[in-house]
């Protein structure tokens, strides 16, 4: 990828969507992976490929984040024949609770935290905002609040992990020539935590 | 390759411990709930079965897969049979706090406890 | 890059999300209470638009008390005040006809269990009266005379009765047909699911959204509680007991479903709840096994397809028919 007569802006913003293309086709397996895991109340996931969205956001921004999830909500969705189904909504409930929590933490805390802790948060928005909708449209049952408090846990120690994943990914594909040249706003790519 | 303890900045240990006493509280006042007194269970979204936790029985409850196979005893409410792939709902079991949930989503089966006196628990009064 | 305005994204998926799910409007509930056919006459109609709701009920209401006026002992122009006239021949309406052919086809089957022609034997007991009395042998032996399955015969909208002096007393299924009817009328009129009681006797339309009809079987001997909750959809359910209309004297209950065969109220049974396809049917089935007693009045049971019935004898003990139990959700 090096083709000097271009204009550098232009070759930025190709790769940027080059990457992104890549981030989405990841996070997109991982929501597959995740739709075969067996799991105690269907359709509540534990959110790994929320990582990718962590990468996109850390490496990129916001806007990076929010295409990754969502597309990735799409993309998954109709891999997996269930485009507007209840399964759908879930996925894109948890997804946007845990973009817009992750966006917004990194914006305001900065450095202050490393992918993890906005993983951790991450993770857990999406199983709120799960439950949230799973609540309203699918289970209409009160006792449902009941399965808040364990996916709560279990989304605690799975954002950890997501986010030990989503750090490592960060180091290495952020040595990558593209992340050295590009261009990027303030507090993107220098918040990495090394 | 650093561990995640390594990584971890103050922030994030105070993100994390703050969700973590949030869950763990909800699960303290999920185990505090009082036993409840009435299993109900909803076949594809309607109630099918409405039973006292208190009195020892078996129920074959049908869905669109099969019978799953309910039983109430002396420790709450389990299901020991069912049709769904995984079987995860008879791993759920038993079910005895108010709340408490029992679900075999792919055969649409839902059994949840409830407290019994929350509501008349009929529409309509035949007499 | 479409991607990069997130916020028109997210705004085109709410409302995408929106419409595709139309979220299920909370439907109006048309609740009305009227007296009608000497009780209270509850209906509930919902799934439709307010007014179309409104219109439903009061359509349904006016259709109650035109056939009241036809069936009803109380308005000396009915078709029943005619055939109970000293007369041998009535030519009737055709909704009369109706009542009565099935009535007959129920008093056949069961042995006579069911009458068409307890007129004189009601009147005697006077249990719609202020005043119900105990009468004497005698004068329940008169009033019983000439009775029986075979005491009128239909063709076609005559009704021939054996003797003038008989009087016809519908009873219950006038009522559960007029039930049947303005439930009728309300399907007609598009409600998607309803109700229509009429002091026990009901006809459950469709379903309510959440779940089908609970309907809470009344314990004969203890006023407001249940003794089982069926849940049904599209059903008759109806229910005779010994506690509606009684009086005790001398530590016995005498109530206002009697036996034809001895003239006095049936001792059998403390309640029969029956559930089938329609509350004129269910009316005739549950007086009839009320007088029969639980075994007999299974037996006549299992010659009606679709019917199930809970008997609460006079002991107390339960006796449901076979398919009863997949009706109960309740105990």
């Amino acid at each position: 990828m090096t083709c000097s007569a271009v204009d550098p802006k232009r070759l930025a913003a190709a790769r940027r969507r080059v990457f992104l293309a890549l981030f989405i086709a990841l996070a997109v397996s991982v929501h597959i992976l995740e739709a075969l895991l067996p799991s105690p109340i269907p359709w509540l996931r534990p959110g790994l490929a929320n990582g990718m969205t962590l990468v996109a956001l850390y490496l990129y921004d916001g806007h990076a984040a929010w295409s990754v999830s969502l597309t990735r909500v799409g993309i998954g969705a109709l891999l997996l024949g269930r485009l507007f189904s209840p399964g759908f909504w879930l996925a894109l409930a948890g997804a946007l609770a845990a973009t817009a929590v992750m966006v917004l933490l990194h914006c305001w805390a900065g450095r202050r935290l490393s992918p993890i802790g906005v993983s951790v948060a991450g993770a857990a928005s999406h199983v709120c905002g799960q439950v949230l909708i799973a609540r309203w449209l699918i289970l209409r049952h009160d006792a449902l609040w009941q399965v808040l408090p364990p996916l709560l846990l279990f989304a605690v120690l799975s954002g950890i992990l997501t986010g030990w994943l989503a750090t490592l990914l960060i180091d290495q594909i952020g040595q990558h020539p593209a992340f050295k040249t590009v261009p990027t706003g303030p507090g993107k790519t220098e918040d990495r935590v090394a | 390759m650093n561990s995640p303890w390594q990584i971890m900045t103050r922030g994030d240990w105070l993100v994390t411990v703050l969700l973590l006493g949030i869950a763990l509280l909800g699960i303290g006042w999920l185990a505090a709930t009082p036993p409840g007194s009435r299993v109900e269970a909803t076949c594809g979204g309607q109630t099918c079965f409405v039973a006292d936790l208190e009195q020892p029985q078996e129920v074959d409850l049908a869905g669109p897969l099969g019978m799953t196979h309910l039983v109430i005893d002396g420790q709450g409410a389990r299901i020991t049979a069912s049709p769904c792939p995984l079987q995860i709902c008879m791993t759920m079991g038993p079910a005895r706090h108010t709340g408490d949930l029992l679900a075999c989503v792919p055969n649409r089966i839902l059994v949840s406890i409830e407290h019994a006196e929350d509501e008349t628990p009929y529409d309509l009064l035949s007499r | 890059m479409p991607w990069n305005r997130p916020l028109i994204i997210i705004v085109l998926v709410l409302l995408l999300a929106l419409t595709w799910w139309r979220l299920p409007s909370s439907d109006p509930e048309v609740r009305r209470s009227q007296l009608a056919m000497g009780t209270v006459v509850e209906i509930v109609a919902g799934g439709l638009a307010n007014e179309r709701l409104e219109k439903a009920v009061s359509a349904a209401f006016t259709e109650i008390a035109r056939l009241d006026r036809l069936l009803s002992r109380y308005q000396p122009e009915s078709d029943v005040s005619r055939l109970s006239a000293p007369v041998t021949e009535v030519r009737v309406a055709p909704e009369t006809a109706e009542v009565i052919a099935l009535g007959l086809d129920v008093a056949r089957r069961s042995q006579g269990a069911f009458d068409l022609t307890l007129g004189r034997l009601k009147g005697l007991w006077a249990f719609e009266e202020d005043t119900p009395r105990i009468p004497d042998r005698a004068a329940i032996r008169e009033a019983l005379d000439g009775i029986g399955p075979g005491a009128l015969t239909l063709s076609g909208q005559l009704v021939r009765k054996r003797a003038p002096s008989l009087m016809v007393d519908l009873g219950g299924i006038a009522k559960g047909y007029i039930v049947d009817r303005a439930a009728q009328l309300l399907r007609d009129l598009g409600v998607s699911y309803g109700a229509v009681n009429a002091g026990g006797d009901m006809m459950l339309i469709g379903q309510p959204p959440e779940r089908p009809w609970r309907i809470g079987i009344q314990d004969p001997r203890a006023k407001g509680s249940v003794v089982a909750t069926v849940q049904v959809s599209n059903r008759a359910v109806v229910t005779s007991g010994d506690y509606e209309r009684f009086f005790l004297r001398d530590g016995q209950r005498y109530h206002h479903i009697f036996d034809p065969k001895s003239g006095i109220p049936a001792r059998l049974c403390q309640s029969v709840t029956v559930i089938t396809d329609s509350v004129a049917l269910g009316d005739a089935l549950a007086t009839a096994i009320f007088v029969l007693g639980p075994e007999a009045g299974l037996d006549l049971l299992a010659d009606y397809p679709h019917s199930e019935a809970l008997i609460i004898a006079a002991d107390g003990s339960h006796h449901a028919s076979p398919g009863w139990a997949a009706s109960v959700v309740s105990p």
